[in-house]
């Protein structure tokens, strides 16, 4: 009975998500409300793509700003340099290339579980920020790649604010979908499995190495694509994108909203975006908050917003 | 690359080694013991070089930095293992965690208390010359850093061989839980052991900035080469920090000087090629990869 108008009220949610900028046009700070949309919705993208590795495969990266950056940077350079401004070849490009870098690191990671999964991606993505950082003739080094053009999907312009909105609140509804079709699969079923009891997977005959393999290429590709989005909302890519911090924002996301949920990576995402944007104009802080916030729900809430949300829902329908 | 170059720079390279050696074995010591990835060891190491600029500035003094920062880092692992870290024991990826919060909000504090700029921190006098090898002239100080490293590895070896809280320490190395059915005091031996390994990150944070200075970053600097050490050279063992950082200090500096901007590349190489052929490190008896 219930189940019935879920699908109906997700439309209409949907479809006002998308036409945000333009039903509150009237509003004062319509413009500004769209902009930190837009940021939190490439940073929930980022965070969805990385609950698919922390939340449903198991695996604890803490390097998933190499694939966010070289998606970032791929969009950049083919927009600067190789003078395509066709939104299906620049989005592909910094899939493809975010997924051959998942491919190469995620080889070498994948046999490896928890804390040392974390160390190692860690590593490899920090070598992947000084290369970004120091190969000044493709990346622009520490100056990063500015003034990046927003593309062309057919004859349509993405340069207006409200548009390159509308192309990353869409995106980001499919990556949803995606996510939750992938989740719901039997594959999603078998990568939840691997991270129950690894062994037993392999033992029911699961090539549970290649499984994980194809989770990490399949999330690196996501992330590719909200670092290319990320480089036409803010017209700029820096080596930051690549750098640890991105990945530890992605992680905290993940785990303040609570990680295995498909509205867990978006709400921590809002969180985040709000304690960095709204409150250090407050407080100077930020980062101190961020970590203060992140060892409260290590310590007292590792289910995440999502999961202290539901436990009261729980309790006050008994 | 004349022979001359070619010394000095095996001398940089042994100096870094070194240093690194000083950062890894405070890592790999507190793994050891309680299974725990410290990641806030980086900030460690930046605290104790902030600390000991302003030690140096309070009293003029480095050698009393030297002693002075690693002592305080001491005390604040003696204060966060109980207070944070206790309550997820068993918990390691929760452990790890948590020393992500710990470190940026460390980070964070640095910046406001020092500021964020670039800052120095000269060599103590006596150790700010240079001195005649091998016909090149060659500063001290680094000279100095590859001697302490070398002390500090003698040091560090005759207490685990030889003494009593050696001896637990490697027991608990090997089996922590029967240790503490047999009556040592496990929380104080957790609690002193990540003590002294932010006193040893603190003591590389000094040692290492007269040589590289004091900026934003060198907390993710720090972690990723001490990080690095410990894979290469195996998790957990003391060998394994010595091997792992004669290995990656030299190597780092050639591939500085041979790759210029791809030197990292040498590194992950170097990484890679180790988890694919020996996945416990060199040294090291736990797997890291399957």
């Amino acid at each position: 009975m219930r189940r019935v108008f879920i699908w109906p009220a997700a439309a209409i949610g949907a479809a006002a998500l998308v036409t945000f900028p333009y039903w509150t046009a009237e509003w004062e700070s319509s413009r500004f409300a769209t902009t930190v949309l837009r940021d939190i919705l490439v940073f929930a993208i980022f965070a969805l793509s990385l609950d698919l590795l922390v939340g449903r495969g198991g695996m604890p990266s803490l390097g998933h700003a190499a694939f966010f950056g070289a998606g970032a940077y791929a969009a950049g350079v083919a927009t600067q340099r190789l003078g395509t401004d066709q939104l299906p070849l620049t989005l592909g490009a910094a899939a493809l290339v975010a997924a051959a870098l998942a491919l190469l690191i995620g080889t070498l990671v994948v046999r490896s579980e928890g804390i040392f999964f974390l160390m190692l991606t860690l590593a490899f993505a920090q070598i992947v920020f000084a290369i970004a950082f120091q190969w000044t003739s493709v990346t622009g080094g520490s100056n990063g790649l500015a003034g990046i053009a927003r593309p062309f999907l057919g004859g349509i312009d993405l340069n207006p604010p409200d548009r390159m909105y509308v192309l990353v609140s869409a995106t980001f509804l499919a990556v949803v979908l995606l996510v939750r079709a992938v989740a719901g699969s039997p594959y999603g079923r078998v990568l939840v499995g691997i991270r129950e009891n690894e062994r037993r997977m392999r033992a029911l005959g699961y090539d549970t190495a290649r499984i994980r393999l194809s989770a990490f290429v399949l999330a690196g590709s996501i992330a590719g694509i909200a670092g290319a989005l990320s480089a036409y909302s803010l017209r700029f890519v820096s080596a930051q994108d690549v750098g640890i911090g991105t990945s530890i924002r992605a992680f905290v996301m993940v785990l303040v909203g609570g990680a295995g949920t498909l509205a867990g990576p978006v709400i921590g995402a809002a969180v985040v975006l709000y304690v960095e944007r709204i409150l250090s104009s407050a407080v100077p802080v930020a980062e101190t908050v961020l970590g203060l916030l992140f060892v409260a729900f290590v310590l007292l809430a590792r289910q995440g917003i999502v999961g202290i949300g539901g436990a009261a829902w729980a309790r006050m329908r008994r | 690359m004349s022979s001359e170059l070619l010394f000095q720079q095996a001398l940089n390279g042994l100096s870094f080694g070194a240093l690194l050696f000083i950062l890894a074995a405070g890592l790999s010591l507190v793994f050891g013991m309680m299974d725990v990835v410290n990641l806030a060891h980086g900030a460690f190491y930046m605290l104790g070089a902030y600390l000991a600029l302003s030690v140096v500035q309070l009293t003029g003094s480095f050698w009393v930095a030297m002693l002075a920062a690693p002592l305080a880092l001491g005390l604040l692992g003696l204060i966060l293992e109980p207070l944070l870290l206790r309550r997820l024991r068993g918990r390691h990826l929760d452990q790890v965690l948590l020393t992500i919060g710990v470190s940026l909000i460390v980070v964070d504090q640095i910046g406001v208390v020092w500021g964020r700029e670039v800052r120095s921190l000269a060599a103590p006098a006596g150790l700010d010359g240079s001195v005649a090898l091998f016909g090149g002239d060659y500063p001290a100080y680094r000279l100095f850093v590859i001697g302490l490293g070398i002390a500090l590895a003698a040091v560090v070896t005759l207490v685990y061989r030889r003494t009593a809280l050696g001896m637990h320490i490697r027991a608990g190395v090997e089996d922590a839980q029967m240790l503490g059915a047999l009556g040592v005091d496990i929380d104080r031996l957790f609690a002193l052991t990540f003590a002294a390994g932010a006193a040893l990150a603190g003591l590389a944070g000094v040692v290492a900035a007269p040589v590289f200075g004091l900026q934003p970053g060198m907390d993710v600097d720090a972690l990723l080469y001490s990080l690095v050490v410990v894979v290469v050279g195996g998790l957990g063992t003391l060998g394994g920090a010595v091997v792992g950082s004669v290995l990656i200090g030299p190597a780092d500096t050639f591939g500085k000087v041979l790759f210029q901007e791809f030197a990292l590349a040498v590194i992950f190489a170097i990484v890679a090629l180790v988890l694919l052929l020996r996945p416990t490190g060199l040294l090291g008896r736990i797997r890291i990869a399957r």
